[in-house]
């Protein structure tokens, strides 16, 4: 038995306090958190160094090589062009992971600022954003993908473009809800008394209170991202052959299901899977700590 | 009366903003939106032709007029590559689609009541934490890689169910097409083999189908549940002296139900984007393989079609929500007014 000090003591009565206190509770808060952190950090490093350090082309072509089981020289298998599916996975991740992240991050400039500025203005401003993200949620989020791939022209910038499209309502409805409530607070009132500006009212005062919402989106987003991606990849309408991506490799990997070579449309598949799963453990995670009257039992 | 109408008003005005966000990405923003609806093989004359007809040297609000009043009108344009009007094809595909997502949206609906009761009326840790998972699996899970992992296992591997040729497999005479729902056509028919048949076709994809739709309603259920749970009117009930069932049935359910129905014009999207990925890959006879191979044939008609359609049906369903919950709760419709 050893003595408690009175440090201790208040440790375990607040237990993560301060700015990396919550990090810390966001990361590793629960063991499903913990273990989502990891897997996500696990396939970020991979496909940032993993294709220089795995050395193989992903678009080389070995048709003597084709269709080979997973084996050391090709842990994924090759394809049906002889194609080292390991390569092909960390490419496709690259791309994948990295066009959601932009989707998610402009998403969140975008509707964010369109959000705050809705609900800060008011009047004309706040109807006109309001009807133009009642025509974006008119839509079916992965059908309005669709209609701009299908009429910008296929590909993986275009899908991002569609998807992105999609996920700004999102952000807006809620970050306009949020400045809404705290707009009319005494301390805003008081700040603009005292003769602060709009502008320095946004930022110290609005933003602030926002931010726990729009980093819940964004974990959201990011995974919401890496799925449609992957489904216009697969439908044909994203990443065009023979650039490496998750959704298409999956197609690829379709014919190919039954007649025993499942490993080029499996690992991809569990490459998003991972991606998707993760970012909705840690989504879950960070409503819970930013936002405690938000429970899920 | 207001909230009606209001609600109504509210419907047209997505749908006239849908269509104009069509407009702009299917119309005004492609360099030649002739070329998308004849695909790459029309000849210069035919494309001259449409051009032409289609009056894209005129101002850009009678063009919009023109695109929307056809649409409206039902002459959704042609498929080159099936030699059909649009309105055929989607016509004929829909009785296949429709059976899928009702089959899938039954098995979800019924997982998410026998799940979220059983974890909710008396707190159970193993299930409250399978449900949680299965939940999240669900929903992240991307159901074409799903649809494709379970034919690895069930038709590879185990090889108990037959692979992915349709709605029946090749040997089986099809039933005369009453409705166009094999299983229901099967039924009428007396025809037991080919049900059977039908049913062992329909099981995988629509059990793949139904898991994103059901992490979702699962989640929003339980959550509304366990929110009612701490309503002082619920101990009121108990303090009556009405059995704990009788309480959960009667006034606990009903309240958690209906947030759970609002949000459910969601499940309608998400069926419409699963039953694209599910039925390419099953080869299910539908609208969603129908616009997947429409994609790869740069057979745009059809597509564009597709997803000005869904867009309508999106609209419609979600304002039969808002006035359906208007309808069973008049809070809704106070709040609205």
């Amino acid at each position: 038995m050893s003595l408690a000090l009175p440090a201790d003591l208040e440790r375990a009565a607040a237990p993560d306090s301060g700015r990396f206190g919550i990090l810390r509770q966001l990361l590793f808060g629960t063991p499903g958190s913990t273990i989502a952190t990891g897997a996500l950090a696990l396939l970020a490093i991979a496909v940032t160094i993993g294709p220089l350090a795995w050395g193989k082309n992903p678009t080389t072509l070995n048709i003597l090589n084709a269709l080979q089981a997973p084996s050391w020289a090709h842990p994924m298998g090759t394809d049906e062009n002889g194609r080292d599916v390991f390569a092909r996975f960390l490419a496709g991740g690259w791309l994948s992971l990295i066009a959601a992240l932009l989707v998610a991050v402009s998403a969140a400039l975008v509707g964010g600022l369109l959000g705050v500025i809705a609900g800060f203005v008011g009047g004309i401003v706040d109807a006109v954003i309001g009807r133009f993200m009642d025509a974006i949620l008119a839509f079916p989020a992965l059908l309005l993908a669709v209609a701009v791939t299908v009429g910008l022209g296929a590909g993986v910038w275009t899908a991002a473009l569609g998807i992105l499209l999609g996920a700004i309502p999102w952000y807006a409805l809620l970050l306009r809800s949020d400045t809404l409530r705290v707009r009319n607070r005494a301390y805003i009132e008081a700040a603009r008394a005292l003769g602060a500006r709009r502008a320095l009212l946004v930022r110290r005062h609005i933003i602030p209170h926002v931010m726990p919402t729009l980093l819940v989106q964004f974990a959201a987003v990011f995974g919401y991202a890496v799925l449609m991606l992957a489904g216009l990849g697969f439908i044909g309408l994203g990443a065009q052959p023979p650039t490496a991506e998750w959704g298409s490799m999956i197609a690829e990997g379709l014919q190919y299901t039954l007649t025993g070579q499942w490993w080029i449309g499996v690992f991809p598949g569990l490459g998003v899977f991972i991606a998707a799963c993760a970012t909705a453990v840690l989504a879950d995670q960070m409503a819970k700590v930013l936002d405690p009257r938000r429970t899920e039992g | 009366m207001r909230f009606f109408i209001s609600r109504l008003v509210g419907g047209v005005a997505s749908i006239f903003g849908a269509s104009v966000l069509g407009f702009i990405f299917l119309r005004l923003l492609p360099a030649n939106p002739t070329r998308l609806l004849l695909g790459p093989l029309a000849s210069p004359a035919a494309v001259r032709a449409l051009r032409l007809q289609m009056g894209l040297n005129r101002s850009v609000p009678v063009q919009y007029w023109d695109y929307i009043s056809q649409f409206f009108r039902g002459s959704w344009g042609y498929s080159y590559i099936y030699g059909r009007t649009v309105r055929e094809l989607i016509a004929s595909r829909l009785p296949a689609s429709l059976e899928l997502e009702l089959c899938a949206f039954a098995i979800a609906l019924f997982f998410t009541l026998l799940l979220a009761l059983l974890t909710t009326y008396r707190p159970h840790r193993f299930l409250s934490g399978l449900t949680r998972g299965l939940a999240l699996f669900g929903q992240s899970t991307p159901v074409f890689w799903l649809a494709l992992v379970s034919l690895v296992v069930f038709v590879s591997w185990l090889k108990i169910l037959p692979g992915p040729n349709g709605q029946l497999s090749a040997g089986i005479t099809p039933p005369p097409v009453t409705t166009g729902m094999v299983l229901i056509d099967s039924l009428l028919a007396g025809d037991l083999t080919a049900f059977w048949n039908a049913c062992e076709h329909l099981v995988l994809p629509a059990v793949v189908l139904s898991l994103p739709s059901f992490g979702f309603l699962v989640r929003l259920l339980r959550a509304n549940l366990l929110d009612v749970a701490h309503e002082p009117f619920l101990l009121v009930a108990r303090g009556r002296g009405l059995s704990r069932w009788k309480t959960y049935s009667r006034h606990a359910l009903p309240n958690a139900a209906l947030p759970t129905l609002t949000a459910s014009g969601l499940l309608l999207a998400q069926m419409l984007a699963g039953s694209v990925f599910v039925e390419t890959i099953f080869n299910w006879p539908g609208v969603g393989a129908l616009v997947v191979n429409s994609v790869s044939n740069e057979d745009y008609s059809v597509v564009q079609a597709f997803v000005l359609l869904s867009a309508c049906a999106y609209v419609v369903l979600n304002v039969l929500i808002d006035l359906l919950s208007g309808v069973l709760d008049p809070r809704v419709r106070r709040r609205a007014a």
